[in-house]
């Protein structure tokens, strides 16, 4: 119990980490959606590149976070900001990428090749295609793909604390150097807390915005 | 209604692909309206090119009424006048707009999606149509009846169309020409009665099968072929000894009774003998009678089926108006082949 009775005490600080957690979560999350998912339209269309950048894609999910923030420390510190804030959403957008470019390439895929040839064959433009029909009928697994991203990014920004970009990790961090049992349990329990409340939302979200027609067509979500 | 038709492999589908610019041309030209349409913008030659394939390939995500609007809203045409067509189109495939309009396609049977598929095709009003064996992967039952309907549909609508099948019997049932392709080549463009009666090669004579003075009677109608004015008609109202007086003057084996114009029955001598009645009393009933649209494939079926080489045909009042014999389906299918005999 002196685990709750530490985050009541604390509350005003372990808000106002939460909040940061939360923030540099979303940023990061936000540029990777805009670098993704144009992304892993493209390269639908260029299917050399394909391969290429989803194993690009893999390689960089195969370096592990604390190696990662040490890499960018050099690069970085050129433009004045190799700790804090920048490289944590920097390696968090990286991290991004395999599933989001993954599912988005995917999903367009998966479109059944007769109704893009309908759609070709009436006479639809390529952008048309793509806003009429391939991402509508995508959008869940793309959305799938975010929501594997925003999970995986709460727990990497907890990391994010040792190139002092705060968040939640703080408390663990802080925790470990005090040893103090109850601050780093508070710790890494909002931060499960936070990426099962955050996957829930999301699913909700991808529930939401799944066109009637393809839901009929799979009643059961994944 | 033109049918591409041939084996699996041999072309059809990549000459429909070719023509609305899915796939391009590597040599030759494809002129419409003595177009050549690559100089055409490939979005705007398919958008006044009706399309219809095998898989339907309907928009998951949108209802039936946004399916079927698809080309109109490409064309920007204004709302009222695309729910106007929708509607129209629905009626004109027999799927009842209140009922359906705001479904989605998994929620309709796949002789429904097909019907929006053609709705689809035919929005804009265009002038050629592509069927890319559009039938084929509805069960034969559902498939016999859209078959018909969409020719009904045609008979009105008068398209220029372009049909790819590898069915020989919806071939001949559906093409006013048949153009038989094989390994890329066109083998023989006639109408079905030639593709039949004279085919090019052996080729095409196996293909069109071992059957076909029996495909031949698929293509000819009842009424193609019946006795307008048989002469041994009796009126329900006459005795038996006339009538058997009548057979025997004429030299007749029966007689079809009738009444009101209405056939009865038949009456043979035998059932005559001895009874003095009205004929009516001995007549027979016949198990059906057949229609003037009904296929001679089909009579002569009901004739096998039944022991019996007449029927009566009749119209839609259910009045006789003439008769079809074994010996008239034997004498058509000669008629049919003697072109065939004189060419050989």
């Amino acid at each position: 119990m002196s685990t709750f009775d530490f985050i009541i005490n604390n509350y005003r600080q372990v808000i106002y980490l939460i909040g940061e957690h939360v923030w540099i979560v979303s940023l990061a999350l936000a540029l990777a959606t805009l670098i993704g998912v144009p992304l892993g339209m493209v390269i639908t269309r260029h299917k050399a590149l394909a391969a290429r950048v989803i194993n690009a894609a893999n390689i960089l999910m195969t370096i592990p976070s604390i190696a990662l923030f040490g890499l960018m420390l050099p690069v970085l510190s050129l433009v004045g900001h190799g700790l804090g804030k920048v490289p944590a959403v920097t390696a968090l957008v990286l991290y991004s990428q395999l599933p989001i470019i993954r599912n988005t390439y995917t999903a367009i895929q998966n479109v059944p090749p007769a109704v893009v040839d309908a759609g070709k064959g009436m006479g639809m433009s390529r952008w048309e295609l793509l806003r009429e029909v391939q991402i509508p009928i995508s959008i869940p697994v793309i959305l799938a793909g975010l929501r594997t991203a925003a999970v995986m990014s709460i727990g990497i920004a907890a990391i994010a604390a040792y190139i002092g970009a705060g968040g939640l990790g703080v408390l663990i961090q802080q925790g470990i150097d005090r040893v103090h049992q109850e601050m780093i349990l508070s710790g890494a329990l909002l931060v499960s807390v936070l990426a099962l409340v955050v996957d829930g939302g999301m699913a909700l979200i991808e529930r939401l915005v799944t066109p009637r027609g393809i839901k009929i067509q799979q009643p059961r979500p994944k | 209604m033109v049918i591409f038709l041939g084996p699996s492999g041999c072309g059809k589908t990549t000459l429909l692909r070719l023509t609305n610019r899915l796939d391009s041309l590597s040599r030759g030209n494809i002129y419409i309206n003595s177009q050549n349409i690559r100089d055409l913008n490939p979005v705007k030659l398919r958008q006044s090119i009706g399309y219809v394939i095998q898989e339907v390939g309907l928009f998951p995500n949108k209802t039936i009424f946004d399916n079927i609007a698809v080309v109109p809203k490409l064309l920007g045409w204004n709302k009222e006048k695309i729910r106007k067509r929708v509607d129209e189109l629905m009626h004109l495939t027999r799927l009842e707009p209140d009922l359906y309009r705001r479904r989605y396609p998994a929620e309709l049977s796949g002789g429904q999606q097909q019907r929006v598929g053609v709705a689809r095709a035919l929005a804009a009003d265009p002038e050629i149509l592509l069927m890319d064996e559009p039938f084929g992967a509805i069960d034969p039952i559902n498939r016999e009846q859209i078959q018909n309907e969409f020719l009904n549909l045609q008979a009105k609508m008068k398209k220029t169309i372009a049909f790819v099948s590898h069915d020989i019997h919806e071939a001949l049932k559906m093409g006013d020409k048949i153009a038989l392709f094989n390994q890329g080549r066109l083998i023989q463009y006639d109408t079905p009665e030639v593709i039949l009666t004279r085919p090019k090669n052996k080729f095409v004579a196996n293909f069109v099968g071992a059957d076909r003075a029996l495909k031949v009677l698929g293509l000819l109608h009842v009424r193609d072929i019946m006795n307008c004015s048989p002469s041994n008609i009796v009126d329900a109202a006459q005795t038996a000894p006339e009538v058997l007086k009548m057979l025997e003057q004429k030299n007749l084996r029966y007689a079809i009774v009738l009444a009101q114009g209405k056939p009865v029955g038949y009456v043979t001598s035998q059932d005559l003998k001895y009874e003095q009645g009205l004929c009516q009393e001995v007549a027979r009933p016949y198990p059906l009678c057949l229609e003037q649209g009904t296929s001679v494939h089909e009579a002569l079926s009901h004739m096998l089926m039944h022991d019996l080489t007449t029927f009566c045909v009749i119209n839609d009042q259910g009045d006789l108006v003439g008769t079809v014999t074994y010996k008239s389906i034997q004498k058509s299918l000669q008629d049919f082949f003697a072109d065939d005999a004189e060419a050989q």
